[in-house]
């Protein structure tokens, strides 16, 4: 099973560096947005790595109130988690992309809105989770993420009513662009079941010791990364510097994220064995 | 006991009936989550000061925000009530089938939002100086729909919440997202009855939002009851 996890971290890891290479380097400028449209192949690639992510965590929602097993409950709840970090780096990428080409963070638009709602309604799922009383965390915590689930549908159709600047599904001409956002696609779903994976092993041994401590030290270090990081992109700039910034940008803050999620997780997973070894003795 | 009583209906309509008792007698819900609306009202038309024409465009809003907040906090109440004297536990333990304590806790709530809620509207028209452009039967059946549409999800997740460490807070956290696809079409709906335009998608949507999540709902409420 260690084996197993190596190997596949390892292909992960070798085609999230492909990807990155292609669509920094390989994939042709695109001709309005310049360098910063490149933001776009780790924005959708997320995206729907955060959506596979929540149909998870339906789908073994659903398992656990018919069979019961614990190991479904560990698998929504990963799935659930590491939704959040994809929809998280979704969100951060297309605001940073919406600074350039808008001029302005945020719009109420209706692919915003809906992808906002969906963040907030998987994190209200987290919050039950952390909140309800040790015996009954399961059960609700599976029944709210099917009813989550059902509120999807409603939340695009009360919002197709809204004004929309979002760019359309784009179709990519250039058949390098396809390339890259093909391989970036692949990677990023890797890399999503790579980290569920990690975090499914991490709440079997917490359902195992039966304790959860999070250091929330790390949120707030997260949080005052972030801060600073919006004046970078306030510098005033020539334009092909300004496309630059924006993407690096993009793709720091795309890390900034995972990587910190991931340290967040090594932390767990550090503190789960000192509880277990003091357990044992 | 006959028979018709042991039906689910029976018993629906007896929890129903008890609930009503229950507030007539006390009325601490209520006059709370009544004089609670009129603060809203109130706060509303100083924060925003509207003209009676810019007061047509937000007053949907500001109606479903009133309604919303004051139904959180009788749901609250609704099951605290149960949790004294383990009233609840007995519930668990009684043969009666789940779904009819639910539906009365639904019903009695429903009834408790409606009666506020009809004596809230005058308020509103009179605060806000409203005149309506389009059919106000049209109102009676947003607010129907609306205050289904709140009540179904908010008994079930206030069932939920009652059973977690921070009680009254759980509630809002999990009903306000869950409930954002349906406030937008109460808004959106009430807006167009006032401006004179035809509703039609918006209440076809809450409509069948009421359907999925009576049934959703219906199917999980014993699971979560009986989550230990």
């Amino acid at each position: 099973m260690k084996n197993a996890f190596i190997f596949f971290s390892a292909i992960t890891l070798a085609l999230l560096c492909y990807g990155t290479y292609q669509g920094l380097v390989v994939a042709p400028r695109e001709e309005t947005m310049g360098d910063a449209q490149r933001i776009f192949y780790y924005h959708v690639p997320s995206a729907t790595a955060a959506y596979s992510l929540f149909f998870v965590n339906f789908v073994a929602s659903i398992v656990y109130l018919w069979k019961r097993s614990a190991r479904a409950d560990a698998w929504a709840m990963a799935a659930a988690e590491v939704g959040i970090v994809f929809a998280t780096a979704t969100l951060t990428l297309g605001m940073i992309w919406a600074r350039y080409a808008w001029g302005h963070w945020w719009a109420w638009d209706m692919r915003l809105t809906t992808f906002l709602i969906l963040w907030l309604l998987y994190v209200s799922y987290l919050v039950l989770r952390r909140s309800s009383e040790a015996g009954s965390t399961y059960v609700m915590s599976a029944a709210l993420a099917v009813v989550v689930f059902l509120d999807v549908p409603f939340n695009y159709m009360a919002n197709r009513w809204f004004r929309t600047n979002h760019p359309q599904p784009v179709t990519l001409d250039d058949p390098r662009m396809k390339f890259a956002l093909m391989t970036t696609m692949i990677a990023f779903l890797a890399f999503a079941a790579l980290i569920v994976w990690f975090r499914y092993d991490i709440e079997r041994a917490v359902q195992k010791v039966a304790a959860t401590h999070i250091r929330k030290a790390t949120r707030s270090v997260m949080a005052s990364i972030a801060a600073p990081a919006v004046l970078f992109f306030q510098l005033p700039e020539l334009e092909i510097h300004r496309q630059r910034t924006f993407m690096y940008g993009g793709y720091i803050a795309a890390w900034v994220i995972y990587l910190g999620y991931l340290l967040l997780l090594m932390m767990k997973r550090s503190n789960l064995k000192k509880e277990a070894s003091e357990l044992a003795r | 006991m006959s028979n018709a009583a042991n039906s689910i209906a029976g018993l629906t309509w007896a929890n129903v009936v008890k609930d009503v008792r229950l507030e007539w007698r006390s009325r601490d819900v209520f006059n709370s989550m009544l004089f609670f609306a009129l603060l809203v009202v109130v706060i509303f038309s100083f924060a925003f000061d509207p003209t009676a024409e810019e007061s047509r465009e937000i007053v949907g809003g500001l109606i479903w925000v009133a309604f919303l907040f004051s139904t959180v906090t009788a749901l609250n109440q609704s099951w605290a009530r149960e949790l004294r004297n383990g009233v609840l536990d007995a519930y668990r333990v009684s043969p009666a089938p789940a779904e009819a304590l639910f539906f009365g806790k639904c019903i009695g709530n429903f009834i408790f939002v409606t009666v506020l809620e009809c004596l809230m509207a005058p308020l509103f028209v009179v605060f806000y100086n409203l005149t309506f452009a389009g059919p106000a039967w049209q109102m009676v059946v947003i607010l129907v729909l609306g205050t289904w549409a709140l009540v179904i999800n908010g008994t079930f997740f206030a069932v939920m919440s009652i059973r977690t460490r921070n009680r009254e807070l759980m509630l809002p956290l999990l009903l306000l997202p869950i409930s954002i696809p349906a406030i937008m079409s109460m808004v959106q709906s009430t807006r167009a009855v006032l401006n004179g335009t035809t509703p039609g998608g918006h209440i076809k949507l809450l409509a069948g939002y009421c359907v999925v999540f009576t049934t959703a709902c219906y199917l999980l409420f014993e699971t979560v009851l009986n989550a230990e």
